[in-house]
């Protein structure tokens, strides 16, 4: 099973050139994690807006900071907001929809398709703004606000797949000998809506890092550390001023980053459907 | 064993005046269905698709919404049973469905699926169950080594092994089996029929069998059964059924059968009839319109269920019919 | 003399290449005249359904790859044909009668507009000659209420019905021949006798050649005058329905006649079977693919294929016929 889905992944260039940029950047991310690179982003190591030179690769932005050390934090802080947010609204939303489409039509079901709706019809900047207040301008506000709305999309999907799955024979089967409903769930419904909320994933953890990059433009993104999103808020001033250290930076690894996982989701979604038939 | 204690016995299911109705109540389903399954004796339920059959079976297994009337297994009705009480009684009442790919998780492996009842059933302890699994499995002509493999992995037969393997791990009394060879090949059919006849004869496993197909009805049934539009018409012996069918139905499915095209049927869009509403009147028989024995009282009055007496059946297997052809045959009866 | 209908010879069929080659059809070689029908019998995986898809030209987008030293549609050979030059006949000349009647025809359209689309796409007429021609072939299969079936949507229809009308779509341009994939499986006994029964008026009114691919040799029994048993890619019998009835020659052939369960008045005897199962198409076992289920097997059979030559009317692959 996940053996075939790895050989069909095999012979997909693009996407297999996807993978290995997400593992590269992940690598960095990791690297950054465990304090051995990046560690410098903070630091003021040289003059103001200093060109790219053999000590700072990248040049120094406005504050003297190396913009080589702050695009690697910047990795991790990309990891970091998207593995967050993708992991926390992946579960809510597989809950949440699992729970809907198990009791469709029932009140249920209502109330969260309600829920759902509400949260939709929010504008999202304006509710990242209502957090970051509400929890006095904490560093977990923009995460949470991502959580907050993200779910929604994934919750409609798996809803969708659950009330599909419902009606397969497999699952009479689990009812025909008496088995609860919740068990039945988590057992046998939910293992087979693993491929669509894997691809599903891929899409949402995109999702978060550009809304990341707009939250900072907004002053409501990162607050204790540093993210492309930053370095690219920060770089609208200075490209005017001739300055294109900070963007080229940041704007060439988020594009190639996401770049890398919206290959991989495609090539992944074409993998995991095992009626392919490959030439 | 003696006639006596076999009538002393009750039957292992029995089932009263079943009717179900579905699509939000105007659909007749099942329609004041009763009869009994002694142990030992396999039912054979034919009638073609749309007949009930499969309502019928899953409203045993508790799997439809609840009908009216009343299903009694091993003498307690399990109809009036809450989900704990239930528990233990599904224990021995097990099914089979008729496409072994589909009713597999995909997954979960052959152990798991395996374990999955007894684990449920809180049956023996860990050596007892893994004993168990081996014995079953050997039982269903499998190897060992297909614990770890997942359904995919395995042909329809062997799938199909799988469902039956997974029916017999609680050591039920009755298995019910809906049309559960009629996706399968010809020669795996036959496979499993021989399976199906051994679990009969060796494990003494009572089978309540749903197939539209008479043939294989002919080679495992003890009795048979006729469904048609949610009511049960006829009910016999399996050698009277096939030798001398009493309900012009009955004949009419046996002529089909054997490729026999009865002249009335042509043209008639005779097959293509649909299910019974729930708003049809009830004061005729559900066959008349396309019996060729149809009298004027069989458009008034529905048939009630006789019992024919025949001095070739033993004396405890019953035959009934629904049909006013037998009226008379009622009346002469003391 | 009747004039063949549709000629085979020599279709092989197979995926991949190497030493992970999977031979799904292997040397075929038939042919079926006017008015007349030919069963082909064979188990889930032996290559039948292929072999129809084969010949209509149905594979191309699926990787296979398909070989022939000929397909003749009355004479004419199609297999060398291109897609464009396909669709001209395909429908018209030749028709297929799908395993699934649900799932072939397109649920957002109703049977009318499905199978008048059939008709225009290889005659002109005016909107009132194909809607006529449209509800005779309707009524030609046994719909009373053909008007109301146009105005129907598949999902509408039961199994039977579908089914019927499938046949009425394939049949719309009279084509020379038709390939029935599985037609009566999953249908009861009562929409099962229907269906034999419009095949049978085919052949007769419209002297339509029919290929049917079943695993029911019953089904064959009762519609065919000509049998081919198929196992793993190669056929291992050819001959007429009689003969093969009465005294089949391969093992495999009588093995499968052994395992029809009966209709009887009398209790029947025990049910027979063949031991084992079909081995994968990319682990076929050398020689006799049959081999290693086979009660008369000897060392020849494992060490080269026995073979007939499929041109001819009959014939049996067997070192050891019985």
């Amino acid at each position: 099973m996940m053996g075939g889905t790895w050989q069909r992944l095999k012979t997909d260039r693009y996407g297999m050139s996807g993978l290995v940029v997400v593992i590269f950047f992940f690598i960095v991310a990791l690297l950054v994690w465990t304090g051995m690179l990046g560690q410098g982003w903070s630091e003021v190591s040289g003059n103001s807006w200093e060109s790219a030179s053999v000590t700072h690769w990248f040049g120094t932005n406005l504050l003297g900071q190396d913009i080589l050390q702050r695009t690697l934090f910047g990795t991790a802080t990309a990891y970091e907001v998207g593995l967050t947010v993708t992991v926390c609204s992946a579960i809510l939303g597989t809950v949440m929809g699992a729970l809907a489409g198990w009791y469709r039509d029932s009140w249920l079901d209502e109330v969260i398709l309600w829920l759902k709706g509400v949260l939709d019809s929010i504008p999202f900047y304006l509710f990242a703004a209502a957090v970051a207040f509400a929890l006095q301008g904490s560093p977990a506000a923009m995460h949470l606000a991502m959580i907050i709305t993200f779910w929604t999309t994934t919750a409609r999907i798996i809803r969708g797949e659950v009330i599909r799955i419902k009606q397969r024979e497999f699952i009479e089967a689990a009812r025909a000998i008496g088995l609860p409903g919740l068990t039945t769930v988590f057992r046998h419904v939910l293992p087979n809506t693993f491929h669509i909320l894997l691809v599903q994933s891929t899409i949402v953890f995109v999702a978060a890092i550009n809304t990341e990059v707009i939250l900072s433009f907004l002053g409501l993104g990162i607050q204790d550390g540093v993210s492309w999103g930053l370095m690219l808020a920060e770089s609208s001033q200075e490209v005017l001023a001739g300055h294109f250290g900070n963007f080229i930076a940041a704007g060439t690894s988020l594009f190639i980053l996401l770049m890398g996982f919206n290959l991989l989701a495609d090539a992944l979604q074409d993998a995991l459907d095992t009626r392919r038939v490959i030439k | 064993m003696n006639s006596f204690s076999q009538h002393a016995k009750p039957p292992l299911l029995e089932v009263r005046n079943l009717s179900l109705n579905f699509h939000n109540q105007k659909q007749v389903a099942v329609d004041q269905v009763s009869f009994a399954i002694k142990a030992g004796r396999t039912l054979g339920l034919v009638g073609a698709s749309g007949a009930g059959k499969s309502s019928l079976a899953r409203s045993i297994m508790g799997l439809t919404e609840p009908g009216t009337g009343e299903i009694l297994f091993k003498g307690k009705n399990i109809s009036l049973m809450d989900s704990q009480q239930l528990k233990t009684t599904r224990q021995g009442l097990q099914f089979v469905f008729q496409e072994p790919s589909a009713s597999l998780s995909p997954r979960r492996t052959v152990e798991q699926t395996l374990l999955e009842p007894l684990k449920h059933f809180a049956i023996g302890d860990k050596d007892y169950r893994q004993q168990k699994i081996l014995k079953t499995l050997q039982t269903v002509g499998l190897n060992q080594n297909v614990l770890q493999r997942y359904p995919h992995q395995f042909s329809s037969g062997q799938q199909q092994r799988i469902a039956i393997a997974r029916a017999l791990i609680t050591n039920p009394e009755l298995v019910i089996a809906d049309e559960a060879v009629s996706s399968l090949d010809t020669s795996i059919q036959a496979q499993i029929l021989q399976l199906i006849q051994n679990l009969q004869k060796q494990h003494g496993i009572t089978f309540l069998f749903i197939s539209h197909d008479l043939a294989v009805i002919r080679q495992i049934a003890d009795d048979v059964a006729v469904m048609y539009r949610g009511q049960l018409l006829e009910q016999s012996p399996v050698d009277t059924f096939f030798g001398n069918p009493a309900h012009p139905y009955s004949k009419i499915l046996l002529s089909f059968a054997n490729y026999e095209v009865p002249s009335h049927t042509v043209g008639n869009n005779w097959s293509l009839d649909r299910g019974r509403l729930s708003t049809d009147s009830a004061h005729t028989c559900v066959f008349a319109a396309l019996c060729p024995e149809k009298m004027p009282v069989c458009e008034r009055l529905e048939p009630a269920s006789h019992t024919i007496q025949n001095k070739n059946h033993p004396p405890l297997q019953q035959h009934c019919v629904k049909c006013h052809l037998y009226d008379e045959a009622k009346s002469n009866e003391t | 003399m009747s004039k063949v209908a549709l000629r085979v010879e020599n279709l092989s069929v197979w995926f991949g290449k190497g030493p992970q080659r999977k031979q799904v059809v292997d040397r075929i070689s038939f042919s079926i005249n006017a008015g007349e029908a030919t069963g082909l019998v064979g188990e889930s995986g032996c290559g039948k359904t292929m072999t129809g898809m084969a010949i209509l030209g149905l594979l191309s987008t699926t990787g296979a790859n398909v070989r022939s030293d000929g397909i003749e549609l009355n004479g004419k050979d199609i297999s060398g044909l291109n897609a464009a030059q396909r669709r001209a006949f395909l429908g018209r000349d030749i028709a297929m009668i799908f395993q699934q009647p649900g799932t072939a025809f397109d649920p957002v359209f109703t049977l009318g507009q499905q199978i008048s689309a059939v008709y225009r796409r290889h005659f002109d007429g005016n909107k009132k000659q194909v809607r006529r021609t449209m509800l005779e072939s309707l009524e030609s299969v046994g719909f009373n209420q053909a008007e109301s079936i146009t105005a129907a949507y598949p999902h509408q229809l039961s199994g039977g019905m579908r089914q019927l009308a499938m046949i009425a779509m394939a049949t719309v341009c009279k084509p020379a021949v038709i390939i029935a994939d599985e037609p009566t499986t999953a249908l009861d006994g009562s929409t099962r006798a229907l269906i034999l029964q419009q095949l049978e008026r085919l052949r007769h009114q419209n002297k339509t050649a029919i290929l049917i691919i079943s695993h029911d040799l019953s089904v064959v029994k009762q519609s065919c005058s000509d049998v081919m048993v198929m196992y793993c890619g190669r056929l291992l019998e050819k001959t007429d329905c009689e003969s093969l009835f009465s005294h089949a020659r391969h093992p495999y052939s009588a093995g499968l006649l052994s395992c029809i369960p009966q209709i009887s008045p009398i209790r029947p005897p025990a049910i027979n079977s063949i031991p084992g199962q079909v081995p994968a198409a990319d682990k076929l076992p050398p020689g006799c693919h049959f081999a290693p289920r086979c009660a008369r097997t000897e060392s020849q059979c494992r060490q080269s294929v026995p073979e007939f030559d499929s041109a001819h009317q009959a014939g049996v692959a067997c070192f050891r016929p019985l």
